[in-house]
């Protein structure tokens, strides 16, 4: 899953790295929130309502106490005018506080997601605009992180944001009241925003090294997790279920300390957020007792004093949290960048030329090598006639599947080049890949393709005896959440989706091998029968499957070595003999 | 067993959960005392506020040593209550942390005993998350959740006794004010939660569109077809943003209940003080502190509402591990086991039949794979099993491994009933071979070590020439140091039947069950592991679950498997002669494979 980014997230924090840090963040900021400035814009508004209120609250409360409280506790008099007009500004107050919490709140939450979704969608269209070649040096898994974690991840910055800009207005304008008010109990107060900003940015720094030691055992606890599981069988074979326990528990046994020495920071932590500003207030009250002795306040000044700077607490207790989203947050952009900021490769299926009339595919000169530069296809030339059925044999390794690949356009040829005939090629892959869709969509995937096409498919890849025992019929779920199929089902499915799309050539790569002989030549019959001009490229192991071919190509070191009907193969190829009677090798071994 | 669990309400699930690893709760009543004591620095503001406005700072009379004293003592007593409060934190966390931790590793005790019947494909995925996402959501709990409960919760509590300590009547007025927040919490606590839940749904259907899309990028492009299959996923990537935002605009609206019931709670209190007045002992001062406790008092309630949500996840996560816990192990060890004669070993499968009740899951369908088998295999005998999928070959082979019971019958081996044999002799005596043998991202001898971890590298070198593997090994990048990689992947299915059948080989097992592959390999290599068969089942007691007839036709002995029963027992050419379902499979087989005949 996540665990790369963590890796990037591990680099020690020294200054200098946290210097660029605090730069990359700035820059995550400036490029999240462009995407949807208007609904950023309102969060903040509500957020600076917030900081406004709170300030304003302690003034209400002030008057509350001078007007009211100290009135009636000192005269005896109770003033109803002063006591309503009170109340109505108090509870006012309050809720359009609120009221800001709450647009604050909502509008972040709006930024957040809707930010995510346009930036989940460009990566999705780039996705999906790389052709097969990127798609196969990257890992599913790690592709599906960069649309759902990643994509998360980097928008998380944005909940927390306009409470820090409200924190920062609050900041500023509480300041500002509490100096106009006293300016030596002010600049007291005043103190504790760089204290408790050290404070936090210095637990942080702190932390994050025991929690990315926690976040990389957790990894590797997690794949030796998955290993151990998978692997019981042989674990239980050999009696090694205790030795095996022994193995993960050592990994959580570091896991578990990494996290206890992260727990002694925090609690320390946690006690000095508590301790700190409570001992400033304290230092408040001493001071503030000697300015209302002085008479440069009343005591309903340093009420509203003290209350405000209760207010002002906890929003900076918990501003901490912002500092500790970043790094995962940058992390997370990161990753989403290196998606975006890759060039589009062409799409391989545009070079593929329209072969002359008669014929179903021609090749010329064709090579094709691995990233690493083994050779799988050298100089391979061909041409297949319209109509003919054609098995392409060879040993594992040969470079058949890459030779289908490359003719069905989803790879791109070194050089050389591949022509097929007008309306394309339909591809069988070895291994089927069902959707957890409805039969249907499996077979048609979208197109515009009628019931009556999908049902002749269907009978056409001896699909019948199981489709007709689905409850729901072409509506029956696939996969996981339905109807499982076995090997052979899953493969005759992929293949009346081949043959539904009713391209002219079809490619089937080793598809009914796990058909039995019987199932096998009806498919094939079926397909000669559908229409005469269909040309079949089938890749094929077994003898049965090659006797039911016009043709046979031998394929060996990335070329076409032989050709002819299996008859004559076997009297002139020797090689060709002795791969293809390895059964019969078998069977004389007895 | 049992009620199942799924059925614990959060109190008692906490309650097994605690039983099951005891240093979660280990001194609870400590940490919450300490957590008590250590919020006593909250209340400290408001109380010295009290005294300074009332004992200090009368008019006329402005008392600054007796404020000095005050503002002393409650210094003091805040640094005491840090430094309980920091205990308290990490006794909670340590306790959590070394709870997780046994927790974890009785999982992976009690998983590694599962029967094998419990550990199909489909469970797996579920087993691997009950010790890796499930616990975490218990640590994410306990390193928040918990910590807001345990503090904020000893908050609320000291805060309600001071205030009834100063005026009872205030602090009723403050409670009955308040109280119908609660019931707006809960209801849009419920709401919160529903949405949330929603959301996680949608983001899981957005993670399996987007994995689908890729995972199926193969076949999409070959159908030039993935235009329909991006609009879905962008259409769930839009109702996964829906539904977050929906959960945010509840939990907006939330979040400031706590505060706007402060201030009407404020208004309140300080109306019916000022009715009451002096006469009833209030004093200003004792007022202001009350408008400091309410603050105080509702505080807390923000941060209660974000963890509930955490809360419920964890309780789950928690139900789902204790199921796991709950699932009964595989076969028992026995109490006095008998041990095994050193002769070689012969297998008597009594009137045997199973079904795989789904219990981890609590399905209900029982389905019988096995009815009533019953037949003997002679020592040293190689016999055969031959079936179509899921006519029970293979549960059969699990069986007769032990690697669970039989639901009725019995099996024994060596005229000993498995349930009597110590579970490290049956493991001597007897090994398997799976279809799709395992092997662990290490080298192709580290692998084989796995067998029998005492072995020397020269009994490596002689089990890979008895099974004439020699030159194969020669053949690897770095010979047996070869790095096989995650699951065997850096070398060719054959190869990794060759490394399981030489691993097998290495604990030189009396009796061997060898379940072959079904995946084509090609002919060299197709020759080298019937080789290396024929020299491992040479001398022993063997099972082969056959799907190449070959391996048939060359056994002592065949025996065919139909929907759970024995349909045909006998050598090869017997079956062949009763011209029955085996013989009409062996002749299909023959023909696809023959290389000169049409069909």
């Amino acid at each position: 899953m996540s665990f790369v980014d963590e890796e990037i997230v591990t680099r020690d924090s020294t200054k200098a790295d946290a210097k660029g840090r605090l730069g990359e963040a700035a820059q995550l900021i400036r490029e999240v929130v462009r995407f949807h400035p208007r609904l950023f814009l309102i969060a903040v508004l509500g957020a600076a309502l917030f900081a406004v209120c709170t300030v304003a609250s302690s003034i209400g409360l002030k008057w509350m106490i001078d007007r009211v409280i100290l009135v009636r506790f000192e005269s005896g008099k109770i003033d109803l005018g002063a006591l309503v007009a009170g109340s109505v500004i108090v509870i006012g107050i309050g809720l359009l506080r609120a009221l800001g919490v709450v647009i604050r709140r909502s509008f972040a939450g709006r930024t957040e997601w809707r930010t995510c979704e346009t930036i989940t969608e460009k990566v999705i269209d780039h996705i999906v605009g790389q052709p097969i070649k990127w798609h196969r040096q990257k890992m599913t898994g790690d592709i599906v992180a960069r649309c759902g974690v990643d994509a998360d991840a980097s928008v998380a910055i944005l909940a927390p944001l306009p409470f820090s800009t409200s924190v920062v207005v609050m900041m500023v304008v509480s300041a500002s009241w509490m100096l106009y008010v006293d300016i030596p109990l002010g600049l007291l107060a005043v103190i504790v925003f760089p204290i408790l900003l050290a404070l936090n940015i210095g637990y942080q720094r702190r932390i994050d090294r025991f929690y990315n030691v926690a976040q990389k055992e957790l990894g590797t606890l997690s794949e030796a997790v998955h290993e151990s599981f998978d692997g019981v069988m042989v674990v239980k074979s050999f009696g090694a279920e205790v030795r095996e326990t022994e193995r993960l528990a050592k990994i959580s046994l570091r896991l578990k300390d990494a996290r206890i020495s992260a727990i002694g920071v925090r609690s320390v932590f946690e006690a000095m957020l508590d301790v700190v500003p409570t001992l400033i207030n304290i230092l408040l009250i001493v001071l503030g007792a000697y300015r209302v002795k002085a008479g440069e306040m009343s005591v309903g000044d340093l009420s509203s004093f003290i209350y405000l700077f209760t207010l002002l607490i906890f929003p900076l207790r918990i501003i901490g949290y912002l500092f500790s989203e970043i790094p995962h947050s940058v992390a997370g952009w990161r990753r989403i960048c290196e998606v975006l900021d890759e060039q589009i490769l062409d799409d391989p299926n545009l070079k593929i030329h329209r072969a002359s009339d008669g014929i179903a595919i021609e090749i010329r000169e064709l090579c094709f090598s691995h990233q690493d530069g083994t050779q799988v296809l050298n100089d391979l030339s061909m041409k297949i006639e319209s109509g003919k059925i054609v098995a392409l044999v060879g040993a594992t390794g040969s470079g058949k599947s890459t030779l289908l690949h490359l003719i069905s356009g989803l790879i791109e040829p070194s050089s050389g080049s591949v022509a097929v005939q007008e309306g394309g090629v339909a591809l069988v892959f070895q291994e089927a890949f069902l959707f957890a869709e409805s039969l249907r969509y499996n077979i048609t995937l979208d197109s515009d393709i009628s019931t009556e096409r999908v049902m002749k498919a269907i009978t056409t890849a001896q699909c019948q005896d199981f489709v007709s025992d689905l409850e729901q019929g072409l509506e029956t779920v696939m996969g996981e959440r339905g109807v499982s199929l076995s090997g052979g089902q899953r493969q005759r499915v992929a293949l009346a989706r081949a043959i539904a799309h009713d391209r002219p050539v079809l490619l089937l790569d080793d598809t009914t091998s796990a058909l039995d002989p019987k199932t096998e030549s009806n498919v094939i019959g079926g397909l000669r029968g559908i229409s005469t001009g269909h040309t079949l490229l089938i890749v094929a192991s077994r003898p049965s499957t090659i006797a039911l071919a016009d043709e046979v190509l031998f394929m060996a070191d990335g070329r076409i070595v032989d050709r002819g009907t299996h008859e004559s193969l076997l009297k002139t190829s020797e090689h060709y003999r002795l791969l293809i009677s390895a059964f019969e090798h078998d069977r004389k071994e007895l | 067993m049992n009620e199942p669990i799924g059925r614990f309400d959060t109190a008692r699930t906490l309650n097994r959960g605690f039983n099951v690893a005891p240093a979660l709760a280990k001194g609870i009543g400590l940490t919450f005392l300490l957590a008590l004591i250590g919020s006593l620095a909250r209340v400290v503001v408001p109380v010295l506020m009290q005294q300074t406005i009332d004992n200090g700072l009368q008019p006329g009379n402005i008392r600054v040593d007796f404020i000095l004293q005050m503002c002393a003592f409650a210094a003091a007593s805040v640094v005491v209550a840090a430094f309980a409060l920091r205990k308290a934190v990490l006794r909670l966390g340590v306790g959590a942390e070394e709870g997780l931790y046994s927790m974890r590793v009785k999982l992976f005790d009690h998983i590694h005993r599962l029967s094998l019947a419990d550990h199909n494909d489909e469970r797996r995925g579920a087993l691997v998350s009950r010790v890796t996402s499930d616990i975490e959501t218990l640590t994410m709990f306990f390193s928040w959740g918990a910590l807001v409960w345990l503090l904020d919760g000893s908050l609320m509590f000291v805060v309600a006794c001071v205030m009834l300590a100063y005026d009872w009547i205030l602090a009723l007025v403050a409670f009955v004010v308040s109280a119908p927040l609660f019931l707006v919490l809960r209801n849009l606590q419920k709401r919160l939660v529903a949405a949330y839940g929603l959301a996680r749904e949608h983001n899981a259907e957005l993670l399996g569109s987007v994995s689908e899309l890729i995972s199926g990028t193969e076949t999409l492009k070959a159908y030039q077809a993935h235009r329909p299959m991006v609009v879905r996923s962008k259409k769930a990537v839009r109702k996964r943003a829906d539904s977050q935002i929906r959960a945010g605009v509840i939990g907006a609206f939330l979040f400031p209940s706590g505060e706007v019931f402060a201030v009407f709670t404020i208004v309140a209190i300080i109306v019916v003080g000022v009715f009451r007045g002096v006469d009833s002992g209030l004093t200003a001062g004792s007022m202001v502190g009350f408008v400091f406790l309410t603050y105080r008092f509702l505080e807390p309630i923000a941060e209660f509402t974000e963890v509930v949500d955490q809360t419920q996840t964890a309780v789950a996560g928690l139900r789902r591990v204790l199921s796991v816990l709950d699932t009964p192990t595989g076969p028992t060890a026995p109490t006095k086991p008998i041990s095994l004669p050193a002769t070689p070993l012969s297998i008597d499968v009594s009137d045997v039949s199973f079904s795989y009740s789904s219990r981890i899951d609590n399905h209900d369908d029982d389905l019988p794979v096995l009815r009533h088998i019953s037949f003997t295999i002679p020592a040293q005998q190689h016999v055969a099993l031959v079936g179509s999928s899921g006519s029970g070959k293979t549960t059969l082979a699990k069986l007769i491994a032990r690697f669970a019971d039989p639901t009725l019958g019995a099996i024994s081996l060596g005229g000993v009933n498995l349930k009597r044999i110590d579970n490290d002799e049956l493991r001597r005596r007897l090994v398997v071979v799976p279809q799709e043998p395992f092997l662990f991202a290490d080298s192709v001898a580290n692998n084989l070590y796995f067998a029998s971890p005492g072995c020397s590298r020269d009994d490596l070198i002689r089990v890979i020439e008895q099974l004439e593997l020699t030159d194969w090994v020669d053949s690897l990048p770095k010979g047996l140091d070869t790095f096989v990689g995650q699951r065997g992947s850096a070398i060719s299915a054959g190869e990794r039947q060759l490394v399981a059948l030489a691993r097998a080989a290495l604990t030189n097992p009396d009796v061997l069950i060898l379940d072959e592959a079904t995946s084509a390999v090609d002919a060299i290599a197709e020759v080298r592991l019937a080789k290396a068969l024929s020299a491992i089942s040479e001398g022993r007691t063997t099972i082969s679950i056959a799907h190449r007839l070959s391996t048939a036709a060359r056994a002592d002995r065949v025996i065919v498997l139909e929907g759970g029963l024995v349909t045909e027992d006998g050598s090869h050419e017997e079956l062949l002669s009763n011209n029955r379902e085996y013989a009409k499979i062996y002749s299909q087989w023959l023909s696809a494979t023959s290389v000169t005949e049409k069909i």
